[in-house]
Formats: C-alpha cells, sequence, structure tokens
C-alpha cells in the first residue's frame, strides 16, 4: 500500500480522536470550573428521604372461601418525628391538631414518650379519621408542618365471632416480642398477629415492606423519585374450618353448656349407711352443674383437616381492633373477679380449650388402653374377666393392703338403679368397651405393668396415637398433653402439684388409674379426636390440618358478598390434599374389628346381663338416632373433679363415622357437666345430625356491626332447634 | 525465534552477537508500556477509593483482587508478545470459534436459567466472553482483510468482514451487552477504515448498527434499565429513578472536584453510597472528584499517549495485518475511553462499558493488556 494513502487513512483515525478528546476535555473542563459551584450546590443540598410502603395483610378464608379476616383502608393522622422534637414546637403542633382530631394534647404528648412507635416511621397521633376530617388537615399544611395523612389498613373480621379462637387477633407488638419483630424487618408501629392463626401465621399473612426513595431539596420538596421497591402483600390463607360445621359447633356446645348449667347432679345416698345420709353431707341433695366451659373439635379422619374447632368461653375478635381503652377491655376480658381474686380458670375466655384445654380423659382412653392390651399379646379377643363391681389388684400382698399401705380395691362408677357399684359379670374386650366396665381396664392397667416387667409399656402403647406429644396443628400455644410415668411424676412433685412421697416413683396402682384415663393422664380434645382418628382409619396418625392451602396475595372477591373467588386464586404453596401421615401404626383386622365393635356397641347396644341388663352407655342417647344419619361408633368419659363431687365431673365424648364416605371423628368435652353421655354425647350427636345433613342448621350470614356498648366478650349463640339432644332415657343410666 | 527475547543471555560486555538491531527483544515500544503500567497502577488506587466504603468487611477486596488481575494481565501480555503476530494470525480461526461457541453457550445457560448472562462464573472470577470477543474478532478481522494484498476493499470481502464481525455483536447484543458490542463495530469501523473501504461501506456499517439496536429494542433484547438509560439522556426530565439519579451524581462528583479536587479519599460522593458499582463503570468520577480537572486531564493525556503510540505503530507496521490489528486496538481504545468518561460526564447514554486499565474488572483488563501485548508484538517485529 502507498504510504501517502495509509497515511491518510490514520489521518482520518487521527481526527476522529481528536474531536472526541476535544469533546470530553471541553466537556470536562466545562464542569469543573464553570458549573464546579452550582453542581457543588446542589449537592450540599440534595437529600435523600425514603418512605416505607406498608403490604397489605393477606387475608383469611374458611373451606368455602368466605372472608373470615380481611382487611380495611383507613386514614391515620401522624406527624414527622423531626418537627415534634423541640418540646415547644410538639406543644404548638399538638395544641392546633388536637380540635382537629379530638384527641387531647395530653395524649398526644403520652404517645410522644410512650416508645412504642418507629422512629422511622410519623408519629401516628389519630387513627381512623373521617375522609373529611383528613381533607380539611392536608389542606391546611401551612399550619401544620411535617403533619401527614397515612393510609394504613385495619382488619376486620366479618363474620366475627365465629372461630374467632381459631383466627385468633392482632396487636401491637409487645416489648418482649419487640426483639424478634425488629430483627424480622418489622417497625414497632405495626400489629401483629398475637393469637391463632393471625399468629401461626404471620409469616405467611404479613407480606413485606416495600419503599420509596425521593430526591428531596433544602425545603423537604420532592424533586423527584429515586428509587421503588414496591411492597409484597401477604399471602391469602384458606383454612380448613367450614364455617357451616364451625356455626353448628359452636352453637350446639354453647347451647348444651346453658342446659347443663340448669340441670342438677344429685348427691348420691351412702351406701355404707344402707343410704340414710348422703355421701356428701356438706351439699345439699341436688347440686346445680357449672357447666361453665367446653370443646368440640370436627376432624376427617382421612387427610387430618379440621372441619371445626370450636371453644367456650368464646369472644368476638373483633374487640381487638376497636381501640379498646384499659377499662373497657377489663371489663370484656376480666383478669379478677368482683372480690378482686384471680379470675376462676374455667371462666377465662382467650383460651382455645380444643387444644390448649389440659383434660383428664376418663373412660374416652379405654380403647387406647385395650388396643395397647391387644397389641402386646396381653388379651387375645376371646380373653374374659369377670367384673364383680370393684377390682382388687392381685400384685400387692394382702398384708400391704390391709395395712393401707396400699390402695388396692377399685371399684366401678355407681348405677343409679343400685346405688352400688355397677357389677358387669363376664366380659371380654368389646363389652368392657360396651359397657365401660372399669374393673376389667383396672385388671388390664395391672397386668400390663407387672406381665411386663414394670416396664412403661401401656405408655409407650398410647403415645403411639400421639399422647404426651402436641399434634403441631397450625396454631399457636397447643397444649402437649401428659402420659404418666416415672418422670412425669417426678417432675410433678418436683413442682409441688403432689406430694413428695407420691412422686418417688410409677406404681402399679397409677397404671391402674391410667387405664381408665384418670391419674395424671392429660391431653386436649383435639389429641383425643387424632387418637379416635387413628382408630378410625385403621391405624395412621394424621397430623390435623388447620391449612387447606395458601395462595398468591390478591384472590378476589366473589359476587357473593363475604365470599372470595377461589377459582381465580393462584397456589403460592402446593398444598399436601391426602394430609401428613405423623406416623402409622400396627392396627391388625383382628384388633380393630374388637375395638371398633366394642364401640359401635356404645352407639347400638347391645349392653351385656348379669344381676340385670346394662344397656351401654351411649344406647340410650342415640336410641332414637336415625338410620339415614351418619353410622358412628364412640364412646363417654367422664372426669373426676376436684373433690370427687359428681357435680365437678367433667364430661367426655368421643365418636367418628363408620362410613368411609364421610369420613369425620367428633369430640366434645364439657367441663363440670357430668356423665359423658350426659354432658358431651348430645352434642357430638347433633354435630353428626348436622354432619349427616339432617339436624336443621341456621345459615352462616355476614355479622352486624359490633356493638360497642356491650359488656359481653360475644354475644349469646344457641342452636335454634335442640331436637338433636334428645336422648329420652338419656338420664335413666348413669354409670360410664 | 519467536521466544528469543525470553531466553536472552546477560550480557557478557563484548556485546550480543544474537541481539541485532532488528531483533524483536530490542524493539518494544517502553513508551507504550510505561503508559500502559502507569494507568493501571493509578487503576488500583481508584478502585480502592470508589469502592472502599461500600463493602462491609474488606475494604481492601476489590483493589486488592485487581492487582491480581492486573499480574495475570502482564503475564498474559508476554506470552502475547513472545509470538509473532502471524504466528497468532494462523490461529485466529480457532480462537474466533472458541469465542463463537462461548457466547452461544453463555446464551444458552442465560436462557436456561431465565436470566441475561453476561458472565461465566469461574468461582472467584467472573470470565465474560465478550471481552475475550474483542480479541478474537480484531485478530480474525484483520486476518480476513490482509489476506488480499489490495489497497482497497472489494465489496465481497467487505460483506465478509461484516459477518465477522457481525455474528459475535449479535450474540453480545442479545446477552445483552449493548455497550461491548459497540466496541466490536467500533474496532470493525476503524480497521474498515484503514483498508480502504469506501465511504458508503462505513455509513452502511453505521446505518446496520443503529438498525441493529432498534431492533433491539423493538425485540425487547435490551433490558428495561438500558431503556431507561438511554431514554433518561434523550429526555432527562421526564426520566425517574436510579438511572438518571446516578448518572447525575457521577456527573455532580466530577464537577464538584474543581481544578485541584478534593484529594485522595475525601470525595463525599466517591465516598458515599450514591453511585452504584462505581469501581467498575464510573471510576472517571472518582477521579474528577478527588484530583479534579488535574487527575482527570492526566488519565486522558495518559490514554492519549498511548493513543499517539498505537496509531505511530500503525503507521510503522511491516505489513497490512500489523497495520489492521494496531487500528483495531486504536479504535477500541478510543472508543470505549470516549463512551466511558462521555457516560460520566452526561453526553452519551449511561452503558456498562469500563473504562479501559483504570475500571475493576479481570477479563477487561487482561484483554487490554493481551491486545497491547499485539500491538507491541507488531512494534517488535516492525523491521524484519
Amino acid at each position: 500500500m502507498a504510504a501517502d494513502k495509509r497515511t491518510a487513512r490514520l489521518g482520518v483515525l487521527a481526527l476522529v480522536a481528536t474531536l472526541l478528546f476535544g469533546l470530553v476535555g471541553a466537556r470536562l473542563w466545562f464542569l469543573q470550573t464553570v458549573e464546579q459551584e452550582a453542581l457543588q450546590e446542589k449537592v450540599n443540598t440534595t437529600k435523600l428521604r425514603t418512605v416505607p410502603l406498608l403490604p397489605e395483610r393477606g387475608r383469611i378464608f374458611d373451606a368455602d372461601g368466605r372472608i373470615v379476616a380481611d382487611n380495611e383502608r383507613v386514614l391515620t393522622v401522624a406527624v414527622d418525628w423531626q418537627v415534634i422534637r423541640r418540646s415547644d414546637d410538639r406543644a404548638e403542633i399538638f395544641r392546633r391538631l388536637s380540635g382537629w382530631v379530638d384527641v387531647p394534647v395530653e395524649e398526644m404528648e403520652a404517645r410522644f414518650d410512650s416508645q412504642v412507635y418507629s422512629p422511622f416511621l410519623p408519629m401516628p397521633i389519630a387513627e381512623d379519621i373521617d375522609e373529611r376530617t383528613a381533607t380539611a388537615l392536608k389542606e391546611r399544611v401551612e399550619d401544620l408542618p411535617g403533619v401527614t395523612i397515612i393510609e394504613e389498613s385495619r382488619r376486620v373480621y366479618p363474620y366475627a365471632p365465629l372461630a374467632s379462637h381459631v383466627v385468633g387477633y392482632m396487636g401491637r407488638i409487645t416489648a418482649e416480642t419487640k426483639d424478634v419483630y425488629q430483627d424480622a424487618g418489622y417497625y414497632l408501629n405495626e400489629r401483629v398477629g398475637q393469637f391463632g392463626i393471625e399468629l401461626s401465621m404471620e409469616e405467611e399473612l404479613h407480606g413485606n415492606w416495600g419503599s420509596v426513595t425521593y430526591e428531596v431539596d433544602n425545603a423537604s420538596r420532592i424533586v423527584r423519585e429515586v428509587s421503588l421497591t414496591p411492597p409484597i402483600n401477604g399471602n391469602d390463607v384458606q383454612l380448613t374450618i367450614d364455617l357451616d360445621q364451625q356455626q353448628y359447633a359452636e352453637q350446639a356446645l354453647e347451647t348444651q353448656l346453658r342446659r347443663r348449667s340448669l340441670e342438677y347432679s344429685t348427691n348420691p345416698l351412702d351406701p355404707e349407711t344402707k343410704f340414710q345420709t348422703l355421701v356428701f353431707p356438706d351439699y345439699p341433695r341436688q347440686v346445680p352443674f357449672k357447666a361453665p366451659a367446653g370443646a368440640v373439635v370436627v376432624q376427617n379422619h382421612d387427610n387430618g383437616h379440621v372441619i371445626a374447632l370450636a371453644s367456650y368461653p368464646t369472644f368476638d375478635n373483633r374487640w381487638f381492633e376497636s381501640d379498646l381503652s384499659g377499662g373497657k377491655f377489663e371489663e370484656i376480658f376480666p383478669s379478677v373477679d368482683e372480690f378482686g381474686e384471680p379470675i376462676d380458670p374455667d371462666e377465662s375466655i382467650l383460651v382455645n380449650r380444643a387444644i390448649q384445654g389440659r383434660y383428664n380423659l376418663g373412660s374416652t382412653f379405654k380403647p387406647f388402653t385395650a388396643y395397647a392390651a391387644l397389641n402386646t399379646g396381653l388379651l387375645s379377643v376371646n380373653d374374659y374377666y369377670v367384673d364383680q363391681g370393684n377390682y382388687r389388684m392381685t400384685s400387692v400382698p394382702d398384708d400391704q393392703c390391709d395395712a393401707g399401705l396400699v390402695r388396692c380395691v377399685y371399684k366401678n362408677a355407681t348405677c343409679s338403679g343400685t346405688g352400688r357399684s355397677c357389677v358387669y359379670g363376664a366380659v371380654d374386650v368389646e363389652t368392657a368397651l360396651a359397657v365401660s366396665s372399669d374393673a376389667f381396664f383396672y385388671r388390664v392397667g395391672e397386668l400390663l405393668m407387672t406381665e411386663n416387667d414394670y416396664q412403661p409399656v401401656l405408655q409407650e402403647q398410647v403415645r403411639l396415637f400421639g399422647f404426651g406429644a402436641d399434634t403441631g396443628i397450625d396454631l399457636p400455644f397447643e397444649f402437649d398433653g401428659t402420659v404418666p410415668d416415672a418422670e412425669l411424676k417426678a417432675e410433678y412433685a418436683e413442682l409441688g402439684v403432689i406430694s413428695e412421697a407420691e412422686g418417688a416413683g410409677y406404681y402399679t396402682g397409677d397404671n391402674v388409674q391410667l387405664a381408665i384415663g384418670q391419674g395424671l393422664l392429660s391431653a386436649s380434645p383435639l389429641q383425643l379426636a387424632v387418637g379416635y382418628s387413628t382408630i378410625a382409619n385403621h391405624g395412621f396418625v394424621m397430623k390435623p390440618e388447620i391449612i387447606k392451602a395458601i395462595y398468591e396475595p390478591g384472590v378476589p372477591d366473589a359476587l357473593e358478598p363475604g365470599f372470595a373467588d377461589i377459582s381465580q386464586a393462584r397456589l403460592a404453596v402446593e398444598p399436601n390434599i391426602d394430609g401428613e401421615v405423623v406416623r402409622q401404626i400396627s392396627m391388625p383386622q383382628a384388633i380393630h374389628t374388637e375395638i371398633s365393635e366394642g364401640l359401635r356397641r356404645v352407639i347400638q347396644g347391645p349392653g351385656t346381663t348379669s344381676d340385670f341388663y346394662h344397656s351401654t352407655t351411649g344406647e340410650k342417647l342415640f336410641y332414637f338416632y336415625p338410620r339415614s344419619a351418619i353410622p358412628v361408633a364412640g364412646k363417654t368419659g367422664t372426669a373426676q373433679g376436684a373433690g370427687n363431687y359428681p357435680w365437678n365431673d367433667s364430661s367426655a365424648f368421643a365418636a367418628y363415622s363408620r362410613d368411609p364416605a364421610r369420613p369425620y371423628t367428633v369430640t366434645a368435652y364439657l367441663e363440670k357437666s357430668g356423665y359423658g353421655s350426659q354432658g358431651a354425647g348430645p352434642v357430638v350427636k347433633c354435630m353428626f345430625l348436622q354432619l349427616s345433613g339432617i339436624a336443621p342448621t341456621d345459615p352462616v350470614v355476614l355479622s352486624d356491626p359490633l356493638d360497642a356498648e356491650s359488656e359481653v366478650a360475644a354475644g349469646p349463640k344457641r342452636l335454634a332447634d335442640t331436637s338433636c339432644y334428645d336422648g329420652r332415657f338419656s338420664n335413666v343410666r348413669t354409670t360410664e | 525465534m519467536a521466544t528469543s527475547f525470553l531466553s536472552r543471555k546477560a550480557d557478557s560486555g563484548l556485546g550480543n552477537i544474537r541481539a541485532s538491531p532488528a531483533d524483536p527483544s530490542r524493539n518494544i515500544d517502553w513508551v507504550l508500556m510505561s503508559v500502559q503500567f502507569v494507568l493501571t497502577a493509578m487503576g488500583f488506587f481508584v478502585v480502592f477509593s470508589a469502592s472502599r466504603t461500600r463493602i462491609s468487611d474488606d475494604p481492601y477486596a476489590f483493589a486488592t483482587r485487581q492487582v491480581v488481575f492486573a499480574i495475570i494481565a502482564v503475564v498474559v501480555m508476554f506470552i502475547v508478545m513472545a509470538f509473532d503476530y502471524e504466528w497468532w494470525k494462523d490461529r485466529a480461526a480457532f480462537l474466533y470459534g472458541v469465542t463463537l461457541v462461548l457466547l452461544t453457550l453463555l446464551f444458552l445457560l442465560g436462557v436456561a436459567a431465565g436470566e441475561d448472562k453476561i458472565s461465566f462464573d469461574l468461582g472467584p472470577f467472573n470470565f465474560q466472553p465478550a471481552e475475550l470477543a474483542k480479541f478474537t474478532t480484531l485478530l480474525m478481522l484483520a486476518a480476513y482483510l490482509s489476506e488480499e494484498r489490495s489497497e482497497e476493499v472489494t465489496y465481497a470481502r467487505f460483506l465478509g468482514g461484516l459477518m465477522i464481525v457481525g455474528a459475535p455483536a449479535v450474540l453480545v447484543i442479545i446477552q445483552p451487552d449493548l455497550g461491548s458490542a459497540s466496541v466490536l463495530v467500533s474496532m470493525a469501523m476503524g480497521v474498515l477504515l484503514v483498508a480502504g473501504a469506501k465511504a458508503r461501506y462505513i455509513a452502511l456499517i453505521t446505518f446496520l448498527s443503529i438498525a441493529t439496536v432498534m431492533a433491539a429494542f423493538v425485540g425487547r433484547l435490551v433490558n428495561s434499565y438500558q431503556a431507561a438509560r438511554i431514554r433518561a439522556l434523550i429526555n432527562p426530565d421526564a426520566a425517574s429513578g436510579d438511572d438518571l439519579y446516578q448518572a447525575e451524581n457521577a456527573m455532580r462528583a466530577i464537577g464538584t472536584g474543581g481544578i485541584w479536587g478534593k484529594g485522595w479519599l475525601e470525595g463525599p460522593l466517591t465516598n458515599g453510597r450514591d453511585i452504584p458499582v462505581m469501581w467498575a463503570d464510573f471510576p472517571f468520577a472518582a477521579i474528577g472528584e478527588q484530583f479534579g480537572l488535574v487527575g482527570a486531564s492526566v488519565v486522558l493525556g495518559l490514554i492519549a499517549i498511548a493513543l499517539v503510540r498505537i496509531w505511530r505503530i500503525a503507521h510503522l507496521a511491516r505489513d497490512l495485518l500489523g497495520l489492521y490489528l494496531c487500528a483495531g486496538v486504536f479504535s477500541m481504545l478510543l472508543w470505549q475511553t470516549f463512551q466511558n468518561v462521555a457516560m460520566t460526564l452526561q453526553i452519551m447514554p449511561v452503558t456498562g462499558l469500563p473504562l479501559p486499565f483504570i475500571s475493576y474488572g479481570g477479563s477487561g483488563l487482561i484483554v487490554y493488556f493481551a491486545m497491547f501485548g499485539l500491538v507491541q508484538s507488531v512494534h517488535m517485529r516492525r523491521m524484519r
């Protein structure tokens, strides 16, 4: 190539380079000399202001898509911390604001001093102001520097007080939880779940804060938006609870408790004195039942889904969103009675007894004892024992018994027909369950210990059903339950619950008591339901599931008011439709048949004849139970209460459907309500009639606004039609 | 012997008879190399000042890694220099092919992962094939054009050259990395211009480039942030958000530096967090704020000296291959410097193009050292 051409072409490149460098150089010079001061001024005056953006909390739906927890927009007046830092500025602004929002200056000052508000968000002055006040305040922005109107949301519960214990409620972040929530990125002003699903699903429901960052000038005017991180709304949660069943369960429970509180327990005549005196001479012949509290659980025993979970006394969770004063709160949720004593735990409201109840199970526990005996080979299905009305332990030498060192004799419950302990004669496992023979199970309790080298075999076997451990349901504060053994007794002795001497060891007598569900055994109605479900489904211990599905935010409302359109929902987490099997336990057909036949006979009879015909414990209650209804098998239970007074007996009933197409298990527990067949039994029966579609059921409707003048935690919930309770002969037979 | 200068014996005092004046080892352009080393060393300090406040655990993390990259880069450069550029020309097709495979692979991996992908993650080091493409495409194009010993580029050969550049450029665009693609195009323009392409051919490239960028916009191959950056430049008032904010802050950092600058580690904007990824994208702003017009001029002056030296070597090159290689390196260095500095000064839209030798980044540094190695190779062997 000729050198001149090369030079010419390279010359073009050099020219381009010179031009570009010239351009850059000129601009550089211009910026760094001419523009320098102006740019420095801008740098000095521009600041960034970041405003957090609130995520919308996820909603909660029932199994049918009813919106049981929703959000409502509210306007809050708030003021920037900057402008109220100095006390005289603060006093001035508070004084000006006070008239507008109807909040006394003192209360604003109290808020300022309270330390409960986030320093990163404006301090709220008044919540839930009306639109007109908000507009008026916005127009007076010159007089009220730093005052802003914030759009926030408030929780509303359209079907309250239904399922309040399950749905739960929200409240301020407390001093104890402050650190946890701050670490999770919460602001201190936020309200968080305090109970129920609101608490257990807090992480799903809450969502994440977003933020918008503005560049502002000297006068705090927004120059431009620098960055925007949109908030991520919380996921929507659908419960397995069906409000149709939930409402019925709550009504049936409350109605029955009210009925029982109008009925009397008989102070029995003492057979020792030839029926001349009362057993409890300090009390009248008739003592009313207290029937203060109870719980109902309805579970699908195929997949573990909890369909209803009722607890009484109940409350309206809207109280927690209504900005109650301290005095009003104490009136509605009293912590002390009229004499200033701590309130009777029987009457505590903010306890979900279905999962938190520490209940003695009484005879509802016997099927598990029967399982332990059959499964370990201690008994076979043809083994008989002659029930003579009481049981004397055989493993303790007579001299110790006679000296009164050990309690050796355990009696059956009293037959009202004779006033003495019932005598059932020869019974096998099936019949022992059907008539609830204590003596039979006393013997099983002793032999399970003595024939197994005093190892805790009964405990191991019943723990298989989930007793003594929480069920893992997604609700907070679940009670673990207790299965008595040497460790538990030692622990209780340490705590002073039982005496040192009693806590020294686990004795045969303890096992005899445990066999019939008395003693230190305790469980929640939910645990009882899980146990019966395991019998019903041939050995699958299912985790009681209360979350049906978790959806991405923004499930739209349905046309029908109060419902969400679940068909439009997108799943956030793939749900486990078949449920979660906690464990599968060995349940050979022979064992299952023996136990389930016994439980079927509890409902359908027949009983057994010894001195006379003894009907089964549920036979009369279910005498008029229609053939078209779900066929059930179940068991009564009566837990002895304080002082062994009959009016302190708590009533338990557990039953499951024998129809594979309608796989329900229902348990009910009514505190201080007498025999199982009298207190809890009718509730379970009614519930099955409802599940069968036979019992008349009130439609579930959106509730009226909360009556702020009310003085009770929740209004009455009663069954409109109580004919399902009708057992006609239910109070003739009184033994368990 | 290509590697003779590496095995050169100690001078006996009688003169090394193997070291004739034309010996490659005696013809290294020390000015170019010095400029390059000074710029790289300045880069360590700039990277340190621009990154130290942004890393919570180790303020030296980026600067230290940059030193390691520089050491690797020097080794690579000497390896490139050690071989005659004719030797590299013989391997141009192979290297070019490898580059295309890597770019395709990267695209496929990105598609598989459902994300934009511009680098391979090699543990401690992210390897960007787009940087490699600058070196190999130049080699391939120069090799291809020098086949024809003519003063003019025929239309057919022009089209062939266009395809050589077009293939990697399109793959780079869909990554999407418009900045690197623009470097490839600028290189092609420089080489073709020197090779004697007619003005209308150059116009065609320009048109094609613009059309490609438009197509990338329409086909949504451009990241939303890239689109926003370009819109921000065209109409600053309508733009909002991060992009404008960071560019504006970069400009403010430079402007407030004034003539003498605020001093080493004294720049509030450099120390703050207002300019994201400053150590890679806006090192020039850090220079401007801390060292003022003087410091910025020194850096630009050094790059100018490098350009002059490369331009001179292009003149001295003994053959067309050497000329084209130098023209390509010249064009790339010029364009990349201009683009990075001009975006900092807000006369060009923001792209992620690093400032050569100064910006943090291993791939970029190593490739520039390799390309300077090629230029040195041309210089060293100009007298044979």
